[in-house]
């Protein structure tokens, strides 16, 4: 067994939860499909909530005071979720140390960075140093706060507005909002 | 458990791996794996899936990309009867409700994380072991995972609170930052 590679260990696995009755191959495709072509929540859900709240301050309002009950409005939630507001004093940049949770509620699967050793080792640690690898420069006087999902509740950055984009819609403000930015490892795109 | 998945503030890892436009699985087992643990996990706990990830062995968790230690948790999760069994029932519902005591800390509060240390399971940080910080908010209320991972059962709700801790005391003085994290009431106590 120790000699297999993980994808001959992966097919004993589903085989022989299979030959006993305990999944059904076919559902096994049909969620692996789904995933593949983003039915489910995506980062571009995490945009659209983003763009609401730049633009419609009543939303906004209650995005931040009761985040599960707002974003359940626009998409089934599982776990209790909480945004975060960055002003142009306080910047979060959101973390799991312990294993890979992260607002999949809102922007679908994590990448692969945000799950990597170095990322849970080092960003509660050294976080400036860390959004230097992702290109990102935070001027030492905004306060930066990293916030580690140690618990079910999910969280989600909401990023400054960009400047420049007075009487922008929605849909144009939700093109700029990237997913780096809704963890916190990223900037929305200029206009 | 004081095990290797407990990363935060650990020296010695390098520059974050940053992959552009990377696909959803990078092979295809990966996600039918993915969707295999997913039902496992339905009529579980993910606690009971985490701490079982959490028994990998060190050296073999380093060394292994992340649906391999999933791969790993499902293997020896379809030896556990009640997994096999829960796999094709309709998902449990996510538990609710209100805390089963009234909360005993408000924000603003100066706190002191416990030192839980056993081998069972715990989201209890090492980096905030024993150190003081500032209750934010009363941010969810969850069942404890201790509990949870050990009976892949929810029990009673519990409120959970968000601390925001000095990086200076976490990390020492050349931090400058704060680091927020959630923390079930029973892991916490009052500041002296």
């Amino acid at each position: 067994m120790t000699q297999l590679t993980p994808e001959q260990r992966a097919e004993v696995l589903e085989r022989h939860l299979h030959e006993h009755g305990h999944i059904d191959p076919d559902g096994i495709d049909d969620a692996v499909s789904a995933r593949e072509r983003g039915d489910g929540p995506s980062p571009a859900l995490g945009a659209s909530i983003v763009a609401r709240a730049w633009t419609d301050p009543e939303f906004k309002a209650r995005l931040l005071a009761d985040g599960t009950a707002t974003v359940s409005e626009l998409a089934r939630q599982t776990v209790p979720i909480s945004v975060l507001e960055d002003t142009p004093e306080c910047h979060h940049v959101i973390v799991c140390t312990l294993c890979s949770c992260y607002p999949g509620g809102v922007l679908g699967d994590p990448p692969t960075w945000y799950k990597s050793f170095e990322y849970r080792s080092r960003v509660v640690r050294e976080p400036r140093a860390v959004l230097a690898e992702f290109g990102m420069d935070v001027d030492e006087r905004v306060e930066l706060r990293v916030v580690d999902s140690t618990s079910e509740q999910r969280y989600l950055v909401l990023p400054l507005r960009p400047e420049g984009t007075d009487g922008w819609t929605v849909e144009q403000l939700a093109a700029l909002v990237t997913r780096d930015s809704m963890i916190g490892t990223g900037r929305p795109l200029a206009p | 458990m004081d095990g290797v998945h407990d990363m935060g503030g650990m020296h010695g890892f390098g520059p974050v791996p940053i992959e552009v436009d990377e696909p959803v699985y990078h092979e295809p087992w990966e996600g039918r794996v993915a969707a295999i643990t997913r039902r496992m996990v339905a009529n579980s706990t993910v606690d009971r899936f985490r701490y079982t990830i959490e028994q990998m062995p060190p050296a073999e968790y380093l060394d292994s990309r992340y649906y391999e230690r999933w791969l790993w948790a499902a293997e020896r999760l379809a030896d556990e009867p009640d997994i096999i069994e829960g796999m094709a029932a309709p998902p449990t519902p996510p538990p609710a409700g209100e805390p089963a005591s009234a909360p005993r800390f408000a924000p603003g509060q100066r706190v002191r994380v416990g030192n839980p240390v056993t081998a069972s399971h715990t989201r209890v940080p090492r980096y905030i072991r024993t150190r003081e910080g500032t209750v934010v908010s009363r941010s969810s209320v969850w069942p404890h995972p201790t509990e949870s991972a050990a009976t892949g059962r929810y029990g009673a709700m519990e409120q959970v609170y968000t601390v925001a801790f000095d990086g200076r005391d976490l990390f020492g003085p050349a931090a400058d930052h704060v680091v927020v994290v959630d923390v079930w009431e029973r892991d916490l106590e009052e500041a002296s």
